[in-house]
């Protein structure tokens, strides 16, 4: 799972999910986070509250280089400087209104975001590409046995998804919850895909019904 | 509970729509049933079967878990002859009753979240009003509050620039007080009544006083919950739920003078049912 | 056409947003749903004997059903929303309809009990509307692999709008989309086309108009 002792990164969206001009909302262990990318396509990961009245800003909204509060409209810059409060056209914002970004960077189609600056660049997963982010309710443990397979000493699982080979990039967000992203063979056909993503549907419910059972004794 | 807000009256239910079966609610914790026991009488009883007080005033029944130090607040323009009272109708809002009130009494929003209807960019900007605690009434107001709004009422044809005074009488009520287009000179009067369920869950009854004899009864109740659903979704997505009391953990600026305002007159009185005291 | 709408009706959204996307004229007849109960008046009761709202009338035909009035609109005034007229397409679409009727009763469930303080069982409701999300997300899912970003392929149809409104505003009743990369990605699609109208609890694109140019005095 991820991150782990080898790997401070968190892997916490897909770069598909993030198209540029948009934001989502993401999970990191030192708090949620707004994940947006510019027009331009730079991608920053803001602390998800606005400094101004604590609204999400996962639900903001990107024009040009700069991520905006759908509240009030107050505007960040990639490094999270406040750049334009919209009450007060004229006001140049004190440079205390920050949001609080953390480091992002983009290997092999999958987002990593840590806290403070790594020597090691995130892992790459050398022929494969990622193919679908989900969420579990169910832990680790429970989706490492629907997986017949434990993560290895890099934090991978590796496993077969529809009678191919995929890799499984877990992190724990809660005792009962699992982010995964699914990764394929980059020459995977469209028929093999599309496998992998149904028997990753089936893993899911595997997993949830391995700690409903959990649950009941 | 050693708040004071336990002292204060609470709007429970709507009186057109209480029959003799009533309503099982919550108030700040504690569940109450209200019930129509007369054409004009209604009663509100604990779980224990304690009787608690009563009255029956704009659309509303109110009560309170305490002893009322004072008579519910007065809306002198709700008895004025010609107005059309508007029963808005109760909305649930997973958030600090505190939070719903400052919502309601901030401007600076319209244009982003009730677009082309309150607000539109590029009129965003916010000038300077004037704020105020009354200490004789011991009310928060805001007045020569002016913004453009491309859709100011039902009634509005077109954009103007709207003025407007907001009130706080109670810590979860609010009164605002906007330009009438029908009658130019009279205010109309728009309300926000918040039953405090728990310190993070609402139910909300907006209320009108207003001249406009033109509008569909039905039309102008649309009208104000498509406004209020609009801020709803907001409402559940401010971190943390409660509202911090203490500076810091939110900035403030110019443009959010009541919101200060009504912060401060909280602490001072204690009224902290629903608020965040400890920045985290 | 005369549409008894409700402006919180999800519902009654979809026929006034269908009818916005084709440029169909509706004349609105508000209908006092809550707090007044209007639709269970005798004069509605007797054009709808089941209480629901929207009807559409139109001369001599009244239409109960969402999906039919999707129909009716786009037949009228725009066929193209009624697919190519390929057999599995047209298909698909009915399937979709189907299902939209799944999110009213799951989502749209757990909406009115959350919000409007009608009976219900929550966590049931709430259980089925993820479930729900959840095929609907592994729907997109695929159809991103292929290319498309909508329902059935390229080009939106009646499916997208039925289904469109109870998904936006699932969390209305307390189920976030937070999870769904595919369906976020869908929603925003459908919110970017041209003519497209917003109900209380979806808010405006910002970002599609640009950042107003500061006044110089």
């Amino acid at each position: 799972m991820f991150p782990n002792n080898w790997c401070k990164w968190t892997p916490v969206a897909l770069s598909a999910d993030v198209p540029a001009g948009t934001v989502i909302p993401a999970w990191t262990p030192t708090g949620d986070v707004a994940l947006w990318r510019s027009q331009s396509g730079q991608l920053s990961a803001s602390s998800d509250r606005c400094p101004h009245r604590g609204m999400r800003l996962s639900h903001g909204f990107v024009r040009g280089e700069a991520l905006a509060c759908i509240y009030h409209g107050w505007s960040y810059g990639r490094d999270g400087a406040c750049l334009r409060i919209p009450a007060h056209p004229d006001l140049q914002p004190p440079a205390s209104i920050n949001t609080r970004n953390q480091i992002t960077t983009e290997r092999e189609g999958i987002v990593w975001v840590v806290n403070e600056a790594q020597d090691e660049p995130p892992p790459s997963f050398d022929g494969y590409w990622p193919l679908r982010s989900m969420t579990f309710q169910a832990s680790i443990a429970a989706l490492e046995a629907a997986a017949g397979a434990k993560a290895d000493i890099s934090g991978l699982i590796r496993c077969t998804l529809g009678g191919e080979t995929a890799f499984l990039l877990a992190v724990t967000k809660g005792e009962a919850e699992t982010i995964v992203h699914v990764l394929a063979d980059k020459n995977a056909s469209l028929a093999q895909r599309i496998a992998i993503s149904q028997a990753g549907e089936q893993l899911r419910r595997d997993a949830e019904s391995a700690d409903a059972l959990e649950g009941a004794n | 509970m050693s708040d004071p807000m336990i002292d204060e009256w609470y709007p429970v239910a709507l009186f057109s729509k209480l029959d003799a079966a009533g309503r099982d609610t919550l108030l700040m914790g504690h569940p109450i049933h209200v019930a129509r026991t007369g054409s004009e009488r209604v009663a509100a009883t604990e779980a224990d079967g304690r009787s608690l007080p009563v009255r029956i005033r704009y659309g509303h029944v109110w009560t309170s878990l305490g002893e009322p130090k004072k008579e519910l607040f007065d809306i002198p323009e709700a008895d004025e002859p010609g107005r059309r009272l508007v029963d808005v109708g109760v909305v649930r809002v997973r958030c600090s009753p505190l939070r719903a009130v400052e919502n309601f009494l901030d401007i600076a929003h319209f244009p982003f979240v009730h677009t082309d209807i309150l607000g539109a960019e590029p009129h965003t900007e916010v000038e300077k009003y004037d704020v105020e605690i009354r200490e004789k009434e011991d009310e928060v107001w805001a007045t020569k509050v002016k913004f453009f709004q491309p859709q100011a009422a039902k009634s509005a044809a077109g954009g103007i620039t709207t003025d407007y005074m907001y009130r706080v009488p109670a810590p979860t009520c609010s009164v605002l007080y906007k330009t009438c287009p029908p009658r130019p000179g009279e205010w109309d009067v728009i309300t926000l009544f918040v039953q405090p369920l728990t310190e993070e869950l609402c139910d909300v009854w907006p209320w009108m006083a207003l001249y406009d004899d033109e509008a569909d009864m039905t039309d102008l109740i649309h009208f104000q919950q498509m406004i209020f659903l609009q801020d709803r979704s907001i409402l559940e997505n401010q971190i943390p739920r409660r509202l911090p009391l203490d500076p810091g953990m939110e900035i403030p600026t110019r443009a959010d003078m009541t919101s200060v305002a009504y912060r401060r007159w909280l602490k001072r009185h204690n009224y902290t049912y629903g608020a965040q005291l400890v920045a985290q | 056409m005369k549409l008894y709408d409700y402006i919180l009706s999800p519902s009654c959204y979809k026929v006034r947003l269908l009818a916005a996307l084709t440029g169909t004229q509706l004349t609105l007849r508000p209908v006092d749903f809550h707090p007044g109960g209007e639709h269970l008046s005798p004069a509605l009761l007797a054009l709808n004997p089941a209480g629901s709202i929207p009807i559409l009338e139109d001369g001599e035909l009244v239409l109960t059903e969402s999906s039919a009035m999707l129909v009716y609109i786009a037949a009228k005034a725009a066929p193209e929303w009624l697919g190519s007229g390929d057999p599995a397409e047209s298909a698909q679409i009915q399937q979709w309809l189907s299902f939209s009727h799944r999110l009213t009763a799951s989502l749209g469930g757990a909406r009115l009990v959350e919000m409007l303080l009608r009976p219900g069982d929550l966590a049931a409701l709430q259980a089925s509307g993820v479930k729900a999300l959840r095929e609907l997300e592994a729907a997109l899912a695929v159809q991103r692999m292929k290319g498309d970003i909508f329902l059935t392929g390229s080009k939106p149809t009646v499916a997208d709008i039925a289904c469109f409104p109870y998904v936006a505003l699932a969390p209305d009743g307390s189920i976030a989309l937070d999870p769904y990369p595919s369906i976020r990605l869908w929603l925003r699609a459908v919110r970017a086309l041209d003519g497209f109208i917003e109900m209380p609890g979806i808010h405006r694109l910002h970002e599609l108009k640009p950042e107003p140019a500061k006044e110089t005095a």
